[in-house]
């Protein structure tokens, strides 16, 4: 087993008020599924992702990841976690402006002390497979929205992830980059056996998961 | 992973031009300031620091209780060191120390010489580098000498002159000296500069005075031995002290003096050599203040910290723009610490190029800075290892403040909300604005220093002094002839000049002359059963008139020949207490009644800061004068000025002629407030820039980030006008409220500082309110612009930026 949540709870106070973000999930993945969450807007989809990536912090519950109890671990060791095991894909790529491709797809092993004949390699081999080798000297802002999501899904891959999140990796995106997208998910999924768990609104999307969660105000349905 | 680092700092740097040049500008600035203070500081501070005795070398200070309260004094008479030598413990060496000038002859040269009569072990108590000759006991004979380097090259051409002899025009006559040993040239920061020194024994005084207890007329120095405290010297020197003042000390209980708390009438005090060029003797105590080198590091680390304000707030400020990046690199698995030392490094980026630039423009300005600031600092100070390591350490101490604060702020940021790019930090902002009030606080009370400072010196320069400043002449008679001689020679030579309405002379200058030399005289006598003390001037018959100062009462000296009587002011005859000062005869010396034949009234022979005092004129042949006076017609003033130089060159043609009119030897006198004044001038001038460089960066950043609001508030209708009140008030606040905050604190350190001066300036509100007028329209001008384009954009654009 990959992690399980149990019994999450995740809430705010605002005057006086709990207003609960997430309630009572629980939630097993297995190495090798590929979920998708669905709800409407405002369900607490991006949240609880952002629970599982250890972005975000809960109030009340269990997350084990692997072997490690995630809800007892202080924040060094959570980032040395998921800076190991896991990588972010966002709707709008949040790739660093001020950095080419190249580096952009470095930085990860940067902050993984990857040492730097390693880094090199690494990276020439991600910008093969993902067919960007003419693109590595550009910034994003000469690169289109499909290319930059691309970039993005690349970075995730670079430190070869055990999970990748994906919230709403294809929001931006139209209808035949969104498929490009969800091709190479699928792909990486059957071949290199990444886990995958996306948010997203598309049905069509949805289904090239193996499995649908739905969330309905911070609940499980 | 650093070079990483540096790469992303310098595309960050390079990205935001105006942010980065404006940060770099104003840092090298201040930096440069920084530099070029401190080593005015540090040039003050190390005053007589080389001697490697210092530590255990002391000036000596006389103090007495006297009817009228304490005095202080460091004139000593002539057998009280040989004295103290023999008869207290603990003295290691001991000099005497009187400064002098002559006319030094060799050959056919005659160059005027600055000498100071020391006694044998001067050159063994201080490090005066001697580079040619005896090293060890250069004044072990009478007739010795020992010249600087730069004095045996103008006296003889040469430093190879060990053993040669020349001559002083001592009272009249040539008198042989021999160089024994030739002196490096003296360094600026010391109080003991000299271009030639001997022995005091062959002072032409020395004689007369060998004996003499009550004629005091040059300073002491003492060595104590090793383990020996001043404090224990002091102590030591009671019995000294109660046997050789047996008299004066009697004379002190009769006239009603009321003893310390010690109960002692007269004490030797002993000033550490460090302390001696910050010494002033106010109010008749020893009062050792290092004030204006503190103001100066005052002023300089005021101006840094402008600067780094302006950084923080630009940083902090920035951070918005860079949320996202903070958020990513953290989902990406980047530490605090690591993001810390990203941003931090992008800091130090800054500060070394700063830095660097800063030194730069040191080096470039310092001989501007020097001939306006009066400041004799070098550049071999900066290359100083002490300098250099201070240097160093500051800017270290800067970048972990300055540097880290802002990068502590943004490696803290939450990943979640920084990857949203919301700040919800309203604790930022008042960080920011504690900062700017702290910052206009400042420029507006340098400002109001400024203000102030100008208004006293205005008010000193214009002051009436009682005396004639603007239409008289006075030059040092610094020739050969017989001083009395050469006055009567220079009316007889001018009389057919009708420019040149009279002529006559003084042994004392009023204000500070071109041959830079000050002096006064002071005499105590029994008056009625007290003693009386008073200033004495000898004078020619004619001061009175050339001076134009006025006669309130009796008659002035009618000729060279009515020199039994004397001329008072009102200040003396309150002293003397008479209902009829000219029934008063005065006993100047033992057995001689001397009338009093007029007085004048009051002037201000002294400086402003002080106020008038007692003084006596009084015609002496023997006694000579230093300083002829001349008063000329208003008209013609400068073919009057050069009648009188071409006169004295005649009479003494190998004299410099260093004539300058009063009211420019009253200017000098002020220098050290004209220095200050301009210090803290350009101290105010600098820091409203910085401010307002920092201000303007701000309305910038600020602009760009509420381009969104102010398109929204356009398209619901706001005007222009509107939208500049709302942009521009928030800042106005903080400068009104550093107004309301700095001005009192500019009050009463203002306040404070005008207690200084006897004659002073009243401190009017409209010192302040100009102060603040000025920052609040210096402010308004620099975000102004800005915001009244942002304010008159065209919606929709804003909007679509966004
Ligand atoms: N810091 C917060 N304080 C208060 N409420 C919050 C906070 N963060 C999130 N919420 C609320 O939590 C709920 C879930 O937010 P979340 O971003 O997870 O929704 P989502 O399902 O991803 O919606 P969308 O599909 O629009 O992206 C929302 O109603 C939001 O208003
Ligand atoms: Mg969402």
């Amino acid at each position: 087993m990959l992690l399980q949540l149990k019994n999450i709870f995740k809430w705010v106070n605002t005057g006086g008020q709990r207003i609960f973000l997430l309630k009572d999930i629980n939630l097993e993945v297995e190495e090798g599924e590929f979920i998708s969450i669905m709800g409407p807007s405002g369900s607490g989809k991006s949240t609880l992702l952002n629970v599982i990536g250890m972005l975000d912090t809960f109030d009340e519950g269990e997350y084990h990841f692997l072997d490690e109890s995630v809800h007892t671990l202080k924040e060094k060791y959570r980032s040395n976690l998921y800076k190991e095991y896991i990588g972010f894909v966002f709707q709008s790529y949040h790739l660093l402006d001020d950095l080419t491709v190249a580096e952009n797809l470095e930085m990860p092993l940067l902050y993984k002390k990857v040492k730097g004949s390693e880094r090199k390699a690494l990276v020439a081999d991600i910008l093969d497979r993902f067919n960007i080798v003419g693109k590595k000297d550009l910034f994003p802002s000469q690169l289109s929205g499909g290319q930059q999501q691309l970039v993005g899904v690349a970075r995730a891959l670079i430190a070869s992830p055990k999970l990748i999140l994906a919230d709403e990796p294809t929001g931006n995106l139209n209808s035949q980059q969104s498929e490009e997208i969800m091709e190479l998910f699928k792909k990486l999924n059957k071949e290199n056996g990444v886990t995958i768990i996306q948010v997203t609104h598309s049905e069509k999307n949805a289904a090239y998961g193996s499995r649908i969660i739905n969330l309905l105000d911070g609940r499980k349905v | 992973m650093f070079k990483n680092y540096l790469k992303i700092a310098w595309r960050n740097l390079v990205k935001d031009k105006t942010n980065t040049s404006l940060n770099v500008i104003g840092l090298s600035v201040a930096f440069a300031v920084a530099v070029l203070l401190g080593m005015a500081a540090l040039f003050q501070l190390s005053f007589d620091g080389f001697h490697e005795n210092g530590a255990s070398i002391y000036k000596i200070v006389k103090t007495q209780q006297t009817p009228r309260g304490p005095e202080a004094g460091t004139v000593q008479p002539a057998p009280l060191a040989p004295s103290l030598e023999a008869e207290v413990p603990g003295v290691k060496r001991i000099t005497r120390f009187l400064q002098d000038g002559a006319l030094a002859i060799q050959g056919d040269k005659e160059i005027d010489i600055d000498i100071i009569w020391v006694d044998e072990g001067f050159f063994s108590m201080f490090s005066f580098p001697i580079i040619k000759g005896d090293g060890n006991t250069p004044l072990a004979q009478l007739s010795s000498v020992v010249l600087t380097k730069k004095a045996a090259n103008n006296l003889f051409g040469s430093t190879d002159v060990v053993g040669k002899t020349f001559h002083l025009l001592v009272k009249g006559k040539e008198v042989p000296f021999t160089v024994s040993a030739i002196a490096d040239d003296m360094v600026a920061e010391t109080n003991l500069e000299f271009q030639m020194a001997g022995r005091f024994e062959s002072h032409a005084d020395y004689l007369d005075n060998k004996e003499q207890w009550d004629s005091q007329y040059h300073d002491v120095y003492v060595e104590l031995e090793e383990g020996v405290s001043s404090t224990s010297f002091e102590s030591g020197s009671r019995g000294f002290v109660d046997l050789h003042f047996k008299d004066a000390i009697e004379m002190l209980k009769r006239d009603g003096a009321s003893a310390d708390e010690n109960g002692r009438y007269v004490n030797l005090e002993l000033v550490p050599l460090a302390d001696v060029h910050f010494t002033s003797l106010k109010n008749g105590y020893v009062s050792v203040s290092r004030s204006l080198p503190y103001l100066i590091l005052g002023v300089a680390f005021l101006i840094l910290f402008i600067a780094c304000v302006n950084y923080i707030n630009m940083s902090i400020a920035k951070s918005a723009k860079r949320l996202k990046e903070i958020g990513m690199r953290k989902t990406l698995g980047a530490q605090k610490k690591q993001l810390f030392f990203q941003f931090w490094t992008e800091s130090l980026f800054i500060f070394l190029i700063s830095m660097g630039i800063g030194v730069i423009l040191s080096f470039v300005f310092v001989n501007d800075f020097k001939t306006i600031f009066n400041t004799q600092v070098s550049v071999d100070m900066l290359l100083r290892p002490s300098f250099l390591v201070g240097l160093l350490a500051m800017v270290m101490l800067i970048t972990v403040f300055v540097g880290g604060y802002p990068a502590i702020l943004m490696s803290r940021l939450g990943t979640i909300q920084s990857l949203k790019g919301k700040l919800e930090s309203t604790g930022n902002n008042k960080v920011r604005d504690v900062l700017m009030v702290f910052q206009f606080g400042i420029a507006i009370a340098l400002i109001t220093g400024t203000l102030v400072l100008w208004g006293q010196i205005d008010y000193m320069r214009n002051k009436d002094l009682g005396y004639d400043k603007e239409q008289v002449v006075s030059f040092p008679l610094n020739g050969k002839r017989n001083s009395n001689d050469v006055i009567e020679l220079l009316r007889e030579e001018l009389k057919g000049n009708p420019d040149i309405v009279s002529i006559s002379g003084a042994d004392i200058n009023l204000g500070l002359g071109r041959d830079g030399s000050r002096s006064s005289s002071k005499i105590g006598f029994e008056y009625k059963g007290r003693s009386v003390t008073t200033n004495f001037l000898v004078v020619d018959h004619e001061f009175v008139q050339t001076l134009g100062i006025d006669m309130v009462l009796g008659r002035n000296f009618k000729n060279a020949s009515d020199s039994l009587g004397v001329v008072i002011n009102e200040a003396m005859a309150r002293e003397l207490g008479e209902e009829d000062p000219l029934s008063a005869q005065l006993e100047i010396s033992n057995g001689v009644h001397i009338p009093v034949l007029g007085v004048v009234k009051d002037y201000n022979f002294k400086d402003l800061d002080r106020a008038i005092e007692p003084i006596t004129f009084y015609m002496s042949k023997e006694w000579g004068l230093s300083y002829a006076f001349a008063k000329v017609a208003p008209h013609n003033m400068a073919s009057s000025y050069e009648a009188l130089e071409n006169t004295w060159k005649k009479l003494e043609p190998n004299a410099a002629f260093l004539g300058s009119f009063l009211d420019e030897n009253v200017d000098r006198t002020f220098n050290r407030e004209k220095t200050t004044a301009k210090m803290v001038a350009s101290g105010s001038v600098l820091s409203i820039i910085l401010s307002c460089m920092g201000l303007f960066a701000m309305s910038l950043l600020i602009v760009s980030q509420r381009t969104k609001e102010i398109g929204i508030r356009k398209v619901v209708g706001a005007s222009v006008a509107s939208i500049t009140y709302i942009l521009t008030k928030d800042f106005l606040k903080l400068v009104l409220l550093a107004f309301l905050i700095a001005s009192p604190v500019a009050w009463w350190i203002m306040g404070e500082w005008l207690q200084n001066y006897a004659y002073r300036i009243e401190l009017s509100i409209w010192f302040f309110v100009a102060a603040g007028a000025i920052a609040v329209l210096i402010a308004l001008l620099t975000i102004g612009t800005r915001t009244i384009r942002a304010a008159r954009v065209n919606p929709v654009k804003s909007l679509r930026t966004e």
